[in-house]
């Protein structure tokens, strides 16, 4: 029996397909990312060795990666903060519904599995100027603003309006994985607090909440990296325009590296992506430090 | 009792309200890609006057929708298979088979789920032009499996720990193979996880945009995601085509998960607890 597990033979041949692919797809690249971040190398030329300059001028003198951080970081607060409380939220509901609990959740999850990139140019329909959304304001009489055109304000109202659209489609992954959690607690739990006279309402606030604590590490650090990643909504939506206003890093890679063939350059970006996720992760991980709880 | 009541009457408002927010923009889609393009602007709201099937004509054939749903198939059927059978090999040595580094290959394998595809964009496209793999469905098959290889492996080790080892152990005395164990047992036994992880690999791939977008550039080759950035750009006017190409692009995700709804919630439940 031991024997058997521990045939070398069999491990090898059930590890290295997968081991392969990581190792050629995943990690040479990831090494050679960061080689080419530190050169100057057009798709003509050879890739010539300037150590830093990259990223100097990614973060001095680049006025589209100054946009494009702060539009990503936008995205990433505000989507944390959003998905989490509504997607708690509407967890929470859901679990306690005795009926239409499976209906309500598939129509919030639905949007999830479709593509962003189809779902964008729905919702860029739906925020054009003279249609959709400001169709139904003029029979009001108001006339609604240039939705993904206005460029007033520190976080201009098209980056509102992409947030709103990621919220609404990414809020029913987190009420999902909300939802695993809460239906994982014991019953018994919530039992016993009923009897000691504790409202459905505060039973959620002393049981619930600090119970699904690991589950919040989870669906925060997904959000966050989720929206860093950013691309198909943005790029269906407004392209990054208008005048690169709406970039995010994503999108500023895309463009460096595929419309310019600035290769060096968006290797940068990327490298300082990686970074930002990796910061991300371990800053969430440690600052919500998980403890055991019987469940 | 009466108080109880009134409660449920203001969840179930919320609920439905929220409900609409989800449903209404899928309706108005179906309804504006049957329009004409003036009507669209002259009764925004109202149903059709006179069904335009013929929109959906000329969307699968001006967006040349029919290869790249072809295209999409192929890539993610490929992946779907190679992904769920490399996975879960590598799973099953993970979590069953006893060697010193099976723990520091799982965290070689769970490292790459924070790894975004933008960082090694790049450097793949400039390996894969030199290989001639760029515009070539295996170029984005490649990449597609690997993402995928992260979550699956995550979930079917979960599935694989949790079978007991008295199965094995009773399969080992009457003589099989450890081969046997893992085709004729273990696989079997973790259908549920295959099913999963088959649909999340589906989900993701079906939808990728940025790595199709960046390594196919002959048209014969487009997938879905990328074929529809076309109605952006010199399209954009035409919105009632535009309207019946994205509904043709969702609608087999919509059949999907209108199909396993169920049990994509319920894998997900496992996946995530188990982790």
């Amino acid at each position: 029996m031991d024997k058997i597990f521990r045939n070398k033979l069999a491990i090898i041949l059930f590890i290295t397909p997968a081991l392969l692919l990581f190792t050629a797809i995943l990690l040479i690249p990831i090494c050679q990312s960061f080689y080419y971040s530190l050169c100057d190398w057009n798709a003509l030329t050879s890739p010539k060795f300037v150590a830093f300059d990259n990223f100097k001028r990614l973060f001095l003198k680049d006025k589209i990666m100054r946009t494009a951080l702060k539009n990503s970081l936008f995205f990433m607060f505000f989507s944390a903060i959003t998905q989490q409380i509504l997607g708690l939220i509407l967890a929470g509901i859901l679990t306690n519904l005795k009926r239409g609990r499976n209906l309500f959740k598939n129509i919030y999850y639905l949007p999830a599995v479709l593509s962003s990139a189809a779902l964008g140019l729905l919702w860029s329909f739906l925020f054009n100027p003279k249609m959709g959304i400001n169709q139904i304001l003029s029979y009001f009489g108001v006339e609604g603003p240039l939705w993904l055109m206005d460029t007033k304000g520190f976080i201009i109202l098209p980056m509102w309006v992409i947030a709103f659209v990621a919220l609404w489609q990414y809020t029913g992954t987190t009420m999902m994985l909300y939802m695993a959690q809460i239906s994982g607690i014991s019953k018994s739990l919530y039992e016993a607090s009923y009897i000691d006279g504790a409202s459905k309402f505060k039973s959620f606030f002393t049981i619930t909440l600090p119970l699904i604590k690991p589950m919040v590490a989870t669906t925060l650090s997904l959000n966050c990296i989720g929206s860093l990643k950013f691309f198909d909504l943005v790029y269906n939506m407004t392209q990054g325009g208008p005048n690169h206003r709406t970039d995010v890093l994503a999108t500023h890679l895309y463009n460096e590296g595929f419309q310019y063939f600035k290769y060096g350059y968006a290797n940068a970006i990327g490298v300082v992506l990686l970074l930002m996720c990796l910061i991300v992760t371990v800053v969430i991980n440690r600052s919500i430090k998980v403890k055991n709880y019987e469940m | 009792m009466k108080r109880l009541k009134f409660s449920n009457i203001i969840i179930y408002l919320f609920l439905s309200v929220f409900a609409l927010l989800y449903v209404v923009p899928f309706l108005w889609m179906i309804s504006v890609s049957f329009k004409t393009n003036a009507e669209v602007f002259t009764n925004p709201f109202k149903l059709p006057q006179v069904f335009q099937w013929n929109n959906y004509y000329v969307a699968w054939n001006s967006g040349k929708l029919g290869v790249a749903t072809l295209n999409s198939i192929i890539v993610c059927l490929i992946t779907l298979l190679a992904s769920m059978f490399i996975g879960s090999m590598a799973a099953f040595a993970i979590a069953r088979m006893r060697w010193k580094l099976a723990r520091p290959a799982m965290t070689y394998f769970l490292i790459g789920m924070m790894i975004p595809v933008h960082c090694v964009l790049i450097p793949l496209f400039i390996q894969f032009s030199k290989l001639n793999l760029t515009n070539h469905l295996l170029g984005l098959i490649l990449p597609y499996i690997t993402f995928s290889l992260p979550m699956t492996i995550f979930i079917m080790t979960n599935f694989f720990r949790g079978m007991s080892s008295e199965l094995f152990e009773a399969a080992c005395i009457d003589g099989c193979s450890i081969y046997r164990c893992f085709f004729h047992i273990a696989l079997p036994l973790a259908r549920t996880g295959l099913f999963v992880t088959g649909l999340m690999t589906f989900v993701n791939n079906w939808n990728e945009l940025l790595m199709a977008m960046v390594f196919i550039s002959d048209v014969q080759k487009k997938t879905l995601p990328v074929t529809l950035t076309y109605f952006v750009g010199p399209y954009a006017t035409n919105y009632v085509q535009m309207f019946a190409a994205i509904v043709i692009a969702i609608a087999p995700s919509i059949l999907i998960y209108c199909c396993f709804s169920n049990q994509i919630v319920d894998g997900l439940t496992q996946g995530a607890i188990k982790g």
